[in-house]
């Protein structure tokens, strides 16, 4: 990296420390006990020893995490590829997908909760009664909060992946077709490698952004288990003031397991061949 | 989103942290005419529960043009859970600042023990105020909040008595006691459940609960302490986890706040609700929300009583200003309009045998409820709360033993 570069991004990289450094740095204090609301600081590891509950946080937010992220991929890449295509109807899948993008979360998570509770429009609309629907919304199974993440990250997903193979995909499909590539391998040796990069760095912020995000969970989810940001916060504003450092320990938890997913996601993205 | 809260909360933190903490409990020394003038001009930010429309309408239409008349500005902050308010200040405590965004919280209870615990209160001025001659001084649901003294910290706003409601239409033959409402789940199935604690009234029911399996109030000391906590409350677990299957949903998931059971009643998926505010029952089965045959369900032991508060942050700047607008919720003339059921229907804090003549006829031709009788029926054979450190205790207790338990 030549040096007239690093000095020219010094100022970004030592506001984000700052903030970063500050913010991490006083909730990791207060995880251990050394900022309390009330009472004198001491050294404690309580909210880091794994109870029943973190646990559960932990593997319920990694199972929302990964299977919206998964499902997101899948659609968004598809969607992606029929956006730069030149099938029927693209300005229409364009539109929806442009539509789907601005609406808030929170918009989003009351939205599929009207349509698929219990005495929703869904169940309406098909005539099962309350008792006979299954249990989508604040069920055994994040089903309603997988949905919402789904549905939201897949048009983030296409945007991004058909933006990066706009300018590229159309001239190397018509080059391979004209070599004779069938489109299967045409998918599997042009598009997909053309599409990784994006598709990797693309669903790498959806599964942090879905780690770390609270309300869709909170409205769509059922009261146990917790994922990480709901449990998060329950804490923070328990009348019990003792509870912070347990809040800020599962917030540190989160920040880590973020961090690490962040971290591979960026090498993986180095290894990937479009890359260089 | 979070992130980025925490991430500033924690920078104002971290730069805080040389602050000095400011003292609260100064007294207030100034005279109620001078504290008048001050208040004049000044923008008072009332943080409330948000999810009753008809105590929104109150305070936009009644509350706040009574203040305005008196020259201050009276701003309603809606927040999904007082913790919220609570929250507000002790983060603008830790940044010692003093011209905080909060200046009137209604709260009481646990959350108010935790505003004292953390010297979070402007304290010494309420049994100050003009209009405490109309209550009782020695009312204990005024002296003290959830066996924590009020101390002038707070003034007394409404009070509330925990009940049951039905539908009389489903339910013919009504049970009596709590022990018969047990009965009753046990054989109708997936007809009952309780918003999950901490959810306010989720953990009163389990409060109320725990009186009925230690057979009674009288069973169960006030104040808190971890031996009688484990004492007493494995019989409770026990029971709530019998009880359980017979739940909505077999009791693997709760309803996460009031709002979402009151959903459930209204749609008929339930036969019996639960409220700590009666009286916004009336309002509800006047607007079709709940079915006309909604009843009030009287139980022989009595249920919990309290009553709520204003109280004013440590961190206010416009503490005369909150000061006006807490004497003035307390006048005979707010009071009596917003115990009106078509108003908001709160129960008065005040004496009445203390009123004039006047207004105590004008207190006396306030219509009936079809649906609520009034304070002095349901708060026959009160059952008095139990000192706030019982309730996180039993919150943490509940997700613990029960909801982690059953799934």
């Amino acid at each position: 990296m030549d040096r007239r570069g690093a000095v020219l991004v010094a100022p970004a990289v030592v506001a984000v420390l700052f903030v970063l450094g500050a913010g991490l740095g006083s909730a990791v204090l207060q995880s251990v006990g050394l900022i309390p609301l009330v009472g004198d600081p001491a050294l404690q590891f309580t909210g880091y020893v794994g109870e029943r509950e973190v646990l559960a946080a932990v593997g319920l937010s990694l199972l929302i995490a990964s299977a919206s992220t998964s499902v997101a991929a899948l659609v968004g890449l598809s969607t992606a590829l029929l956006l730069v295509g030149s099938g029927r109807g693209r300005r229409m899948l364009a539109a929806l997908v442009t539509a789907s993008i601005p609406v808030p979360h929170l918009v989003g998570a009351a939205s599929v909760g009207l349509l698929l509770s219990d005495s929703g429009l869904m169940s309406r609309w098909l005539g099962v009664p309350a008792q006979a629907w299954p249990s989508l919304v604040a069920g055994a199974w994040p089903t309603a909060v997988i949905f919402e993440y789904a549905w939201k990250e897949s048009a983030f997903v296409a945007l991004v992946v058909s933006a990066s193979l706009a300018s590229r995909l159309p001239d190397y499909q018509e080059t391979a077709a004209l070599l004779g590539a069938r489109p299967w391998a045409r998918f599997r040796h042009v598009a997909l490698p053309l599409a990784t990069p994006a598709l990797l760095a693309a669903s790498a912020i959806a599964f942090v952004y879905t780690l770390g995000s609270y309300e869709v969970a909170w409205l769509l989810g059922a009261a146990y288990p917790e994922p990480l940001p709901v449990l998060s916060y329950r804490l923070f504003t328990s009348t019990d003031l003792t509870a912070r450092p347990d809040a800020m320990a599962v917030a540190v938890m989160t920040t880590v397991i973020a961090g690490s997913v962040a971290l591979t996601a960026l090498a993986l993205l180095r290894r990937t061949a479009a890359w260089r | 989103m979070r992130r980025v809260a925490s991430l500033t909360a924690g920078i104002v933190l971290v730069s805080a942290c040389a602050a000095p903490i400011s003292g609260s409990s100064e007294e207030t020394s100034d005279s109620w005419p001078e504290i008048r003038s001050k208040a004049r001009g000044q923008t008072v930010s009332l943080w409330m529960w948000g999810g009753d429309p008809q105590g929104n309408a109150y305070v936009d239409d009644v509350l706040a043009p009574a203040a305005r008349q008196a020259g201050v500005t009276l701003r309603r902050v809606p927040v999904a859970d007082t913790k919220e308010a609570l929250n507000r200040v002790l983060a603008e405590k830790q940044a010692g600042r003093s011209d905080g965004e909060v200046d009137l919280v209604w709260v009481n209870g646990d959350n108010f023990a935790t505003g004292v615990q953390a010297d979070a209160w402007r304290c010494g001025w309420s049994s100050a105020l003009p209009n405490m001659r109309f209550t009782d001084p020695d009312d204990p649901l005024l002296t003290e909040d959830f066996g924590m003294q009020v101390d002038g910290c707070e003034s007394p706003w409404h009070k509330a008595q925990f009940t049951l409601v039905y539908d009389s239409a489903r339910i013919t033959d009504p049970p009596g006691t709590m022990s018969e409402v047990l009965d009753w789940i046990e054989a109708n199935p997936g007809r009952f459940t309780y918003p999950a604690p901490p959810d306010f009234t989720g953990s009163v029911f389990v409060r109320q609960l725990l009186y009925t399996v230690s057979g009674g109030h009288e069973n169960v000391p006030a104040t808190f302490d971890q031996e009688t906590f484990d004492e007493l409350t494995p019989a409770l677990w026990q029971r709530l986890r019998d009880l359980a299957p017979s739940l909505w949903r077999n009791g693997r998931t709760y309803p996460r706040d009031s709002v979402a059971l009151d959903r459930l009643f209204a749609e008929g998926q339930l036969d019996m609700t639960m409220t700590y505010g009666p009286a916004t029952l009336t309002e509800l089965v006047e607007e079709g929300t709940f079915p006309p045959s909604t009843r009030v369900l009287p139980l022989e032991e009595g249920t919990v009583g309290n009553a709520s508060f204003l109280a004013i942050p440590a961190t206010s700047a416009d503490h005369a200003g909150a000061m006006l607008v807490a004497n003035l919720a307390l006048s005979p003339t707010q009071q009596r309009i917003k115990a009106d059921p078509r108003v908001w229907g709160q129960f008065t804090v005040l004496d009445e045998s203390r009123l004039s003549g006047r207004d105590k006829a004008d207190f006396d031709r306030l219509p009936d409820s079809p649906v609520v009788p009034s304070y002095t029926v349901l708060a026959r054979h009160a059952n008095p709360e139990l000192a706030s450190a019982w309730v996180p205790a039993l919150d943490e207790g509940w997700r613990r033993d029960v909801l982690a338990e059953v799934q």
